[in-house]
């Protein structure tokens, strides 16, 4: 293209400075870019913005991934079984910078993030600061990469959360598009960070938003594809471990992964057992001590690790070994036990790490020792110990952290084979009933209790049946006023009742309510249809409407009428404000607090 | 940002929106309208993901690099450690398990380690792990020959035999690395197949091995003539001796072939043919020397040699008599013992059943009387029954009584000329 001449540039502008041409090319901008040609509504923007929180979300968890490894290489070197004392030191002295870091700068990294997470999503209208995801980005880093005993997947989650929260509040959302916020950017952080968009999805609905929400799933949906798409792009679509082939040869098998379940509940209760004795009474000890322990428990998996490095960081390279029969069924016990100790220490102390990989390291070591144990009992029973590593994951992730849909649907994702379903089930069902019965609060609940914190929860919402129109409306006497009818007939069926109010059929499913003043009223016209009389028009409803959306349009409106889905202007009864507050005493719902679990 | 003018409904009861953006019916707040003019966040988000892309590129590549780096050098460990160690330089491979797996952790899916891994695996003796890593990586290549290969002489070696088989036979049809040659791969896998087969005893599933080989191997002498040895090994002498008849006449001068030749001719039960063709091995060989040395001692034990006076012939038999006895003798088997004169000899301890040898101990006492120079001398019939004593007491004992001697080995390979093969 060939360049403007200084001399045609002047004459442009020139030509653009008189009114009338700037007039001309305002409308053709205006022809090109007409208002609201190209517009989306807020929650349409959302989903838009959903997208890009993913695709930023993804960037971060890769480079905090990468940032992982690289502590790992610059602390602990490359070797999978570091030297001594290297072994011992590094965990022991990151453990106390981290701690001062921690506890004098920025004490919303402890933990693992989840809390936290939710926390901002139901206490602080979606507010997490930039200052919390950096410090959590570098702290969890180092400490993970450190050897302490905790994964990236929930720091990853609450830096997703974080991002999603600064970008919200960068373009001004509304407040309630804001707390939606850190869900979506929750769901980006752990499905790149676990490189599963679905079990992100359900993780982030059974343990941070705590309810279905159809509203936001959309939302949720798309920043955990799109963020792990951007992981896939940049990290390849190599699986965290390489998964088995399986086959469920003879039913009789599912009786051997029950014993699994049931090993796997009682591992998960000792774990919540150990985490909400050792936590509190950590926190109890002397101010100074708080800058001592995570040091203390990084010594100590320092020592473990002398003979088994296996304890060490998120432990998914050992995991796929052990998928694949590399270690004898006593070995593999150990391991499950000392990770468990091992992950006690790191998460008690508030070192900011996650739970989540720690907990499938324990499952798949617990899983696969039960399998080559069964093996060598009843070497009849074909026993795939990769399998059975696969449902000990899923069997401590429903035990621990109780999110028993994520559970199932995770080892699916993970595996991408249908065949395991009938034992994960199984296994996760026995785990998640057992941990339930002798642990009442879930892992979650119990850590925000802990912080003074009472946020909701799946698992311990009670189960409300949701009132609808039809518990509260009252069918009508006689028939409704028809609009086109003349008013001295309508005053003939008002003359007949005591009712204040009268809705009127305005055809098409319009109607509208006129008072018996109104329609009494001697100035009116007798002849003029009743429409003549009707100055607003008001919503209809219909019986399978909750109570909520009735009481929404009630207002200050006397009376609503239900009517029919099918035939708009065929009328089925009546609600009134009175009527829904009937409705609710009948049902026992209208005290306000809410039933005390624990 | 700004709102847009236009009006636009309710999201819950779909009704219009008032002019102050709330919904006249429900009272929910009215929410934006986002539209192309909203230019300024767009831009800053799109340019915030370039960045973003950029930075991350940047990042992943230099630790990529990095990675791949550190994998090389842990596989370059694992190697010069499994060099060292196949060169007797190294008493323990175990570290080359621990390079394997540390590069592993930097190159995931590397095939390459994984296959140098489950070696490292099999030198440390720890083969169910090597199986659980071959049986990992068959899942990821069910078609890779290699693997199928490996899985197979492992399964051969825990005396897995079917599955070894199937191993072998999914790696005959499996897939080679693309710059490797398949055809004389899968002719090396048949001829490992058929060495397994041969050591398990199966000769019909060896000759049919063997017969597929035949028809992919090229017309080269090395690979012809371990076919040929390998037909020989399974009692195929007819066949061998064709082969190396056939490479001889490609190259008469051919000593893996005339040795070969010799060797089946021998088995075929003719020392006298076979001899000819160790004749022709020139400059001898340590081989043909050796060779030339057991047909010697089988002609030292013939008695029906055309050349053989009737005193030499006499001698032979004696000679072959008391090389049988003694055989039997030091196998533990009693008459036998009393014969050669040693009754009590440490031997004894592993005596063996007296049933089985007493159609051996009427024989012998048949026979024992005859036993000198003197009547031996002209009783073609007594040397022929003293000659099948012999043989027939050195196949008995070729079952039962370990290794045999040099005279041993001559005297079987007698009985196998005088006898048949299948005796």
């Amino acid at each position: 293209m060939k360049p403007h001449s200084p001399r045609s540039r002047e004459s442009l502008l020139k030509l653009m400075a008189t009114p009338v041409r700037r007039k001309y090319f305002e409308t053709l901008r205006r022809m090109l870019l007409p208002q609201g040609l190209i517009s989306i509504r807020e929650e349409q923007f959302f989903l838009v913005l959903a997208i890009a929180i993913g695709i930023l979300a993804g960037f971060c968890v890769v480079i905090f991934r990468i940032a992982i490894g690289a502590a790992r290489l610059l602390l602990l070197g490359g070797s999978m079984h570091p030297g001594f004392p290297r072994v011992v030191l590094v965990p022991a002295l990151m453990g106390l910078a981290i701690a001062v870091a921690a506890v004098r700068f920025f004490p919303r990294v402890r933990g693992s993030g989840v809390n936290q997470t939710k926390g901002a999503l139901y206490i602080y209208d979606g507010y997490i600061s930039a200052e919390t995801v950096v410090s959590k980005f570098i702290l969890s880093a180092l400490s993970i990469g450190s050897g302490q005993s905790l994964g990236p997947e929930d720091p990853a989650l609450q830096i997703g959360a974080g991002l999603a929260s600064a970008l919200g509040r960068w373009l001004k959302l509304s407040k309630e598009r804001l707390r939606l916020m850190a869900p979506v950017g929750a769901a980006a952080g752990l499905a790149a960070a676990f490189n599963a968009p679905i079990t992100a999805v359900l993780f982030v609905i059974e343990e941070v938003i705590g309810r279905w929400s159809a509203g936001i799933l959309g939302a949720v949906v798309l920043s955990a594809i799109s963020s792990v798409v951007v992981e896939r792009w940049f990290l390849g679509n190599e699986p965290l471990f390489r998964i088995p082939q399986y086959r469920l040869d003879h039913a009789g098998e599912l009786i051997a992964y029950a014993i699994l379940g049931v090993v796997g509940g009682v591992a998960s209760l000792v774990f919540v057992k150990t985490i909400k004795n050792l936590r509190p009474w950590l926190r109890r000890q002397p101010q100074w001590s708080q800058y001592l322990q995570p040091g203390v428990a990084g010594l100590l998996i320092g020592f473990i690790a002398i003979w088994y490095p296996q304890v060490m960081g998120a432990g998914y390279e050992w995991i796929d070994l052990a998928m694949h029969n590399r270690f004898p069924w006593e070995v593999l016990g150990i391991l499950a036990g000392l990770k468990l100790l091992a992950t006690a220490l790191s998460f008690a102390t508030g070192t900011p790490g996650g739970l989540f990989a720690p907990v499938l390291f324990m499952g798949a070591m617990l899983g696969g020792s039960v399998a080559m144990l069964e093996q060598q009992l009843f070497p009849s029973i074909a026993v795939p110990v990769g399998a059975y590593a696969l449902v000990g994951m899923g069997a401590l992730f429903a035990g621990i952290l109780r999110a028993p849909m994520t559970s199932v649907f995770m080892i699916l994702e993970v595996s991408g084979n249908y065949s395991i379903i009938l034992p994960v089930i199984i296994c996760n069902t026995i785990s998640y009933v057992i941990s339930r019965s002798f642990q009442e609060v879930p892992l979650f609940d119990l850590l925000s209790r802990q912080d003074g914190l009472d946020l909701p929860s799946l698992e311990e919402s009670p189960e409300q049946a949701i009132l609808v129109v039809e518990d509260a409306m009252h069918p009508i006497l006689g028939r409704a006023l028809l609009g086109d009818e003349a008013i001295a007939s309508a005053r003939n069926i008002v003359a007949s009742t005591q009712d204040a109010h009268f809705l009127v059929s305005l055809g098409d499913g319009r109607w509208s309510v006129l008072s018996r003043e109104t329609l009494l009223d001697p100035a009116s016209d007798q002849g003029a249809p009743v429409r003549a009389l009707v100055r607003v028009r008001v919503p209809r409803l219909y019986q399978d409407q909750s109570l909520d959306v009735a009481l929404r349009f009630m207002k200050d409106r006397p009376m609503l009428p239900v009517v029919h889905r099918g035939n708009l202007d065929l009328l089925m009864g009546v609600v009134s404000v009175e009527d829904i507050l009937r409705a609710y005493r009948k049902a026992g719902l209208a005290e306000p607090e809410r039933a005390e679990v624990s | 940002m700004r709102m847009s003018e236009e009006t636009a409904n309710c999201t819950i009861c779909r009704q219009p929106l008032g002019e102050n953006g709330r919904c006249q019916h429900c009272d929910v707040e009215t929410t934006h309208t986002w539209t192309i003019q909203d230019w300024r966040p767009l831009l800053t988000l799109s340019l915030l993901i370039v960045m973003g892309f950029s930075f991350t590129s940047l990042i992943v590549s230099s630790y990529s690099d990095k990675r791949s780096a550190l994998a090389a050098e842990y596989t370059a460990a694992g190697i010069r450690t499994m060099d060292e160690w196949t060169r007797g330089a190294r008493k323990n491979p175990a570290p080359a398990v621990d390079e394997f797996e540390a590069a592993l952790v930097y190159s995931h899916d590397d095939f390459q380690i994984q296959l140098k891994l489950t070696d490292a695996l099999m030198a440390t003796g720890a083969a169910s792990e090597a199986l659980g890593q071959l049986r990992a990586l068959r899942d990821q290549h069910p078609g890779n020959a290699l693997v199928n290969l490996k899985l197979a002489r492992l399964e051969g070696r825990r005396q897995h035999v079917d599955e070894a088989l199937r191993y072998y036979q999914n790696a005959l049809e499996g897939e080679w690395p693309d710059h490797t040659d398949p055809v004389p791969q899968r002719a090396g896998v048949l001829f490992e197949a058929a060495e397994f087969l041969l050591s398990l005893g199966r000769h019909k599933e060896v000759e049919g091995a063997l017969r597929s080989l035949a028809a992919v191997l090229p017309n080269s002498p090395p690979e012809q003539e371990k076919l040929a040895s390998l037909y020989l090994r399974n009692g195929n002498t007819g066949r061998a001796l064709d082969i190396y008849r056939e490479q001889l006449t490609i190259d008469a001068k051919d000593t893996t072939a005339l040795l070969g030749a010799a060797q089946a001719t021998l088995a075929g039960g003719s020392y006298t043919a076979a001899r000819r063709y160790v004749e022709e091995v020139k400059p001898g060989s340590a081989e043909s020397r050796e060779l030339l040395a057991k047909l010697d001692r089988m002609e030292a034990l013939d008695p029906f040699a055309r050349s053989a006076t009737g005193r030499i012939r006499t001698e032979r038999t004696l000679a072959a008599f008391r090389i049988a006895a003694e055989r039997l003798a030091g196998c533990g088997v009693p008459f036998a013992q009393a014969l050669v004169g040693n009754v009590g000899s440490p031997a004894s301890a592993n005596e063996k059943d007296p049933e089985q040898w007493s159609g051996f101990a009427k024989w012998a006492e048949q026979l024992s009387p005859m036993m000198n120079e003197r009547k031996l001398r002209g009783r073609d019939d007594v040397i022929e029954s003293t000659m099948r004593f012999a043989f027939q007491a050195e196949m008995a004992a070729q079952k039962d009584c370990g290794n045999p001697t040099q005279d041993d080995e001559a005297l079987l390979f007698l009985a196998r000329e005088r006898m048949g093969v299948n005796q």
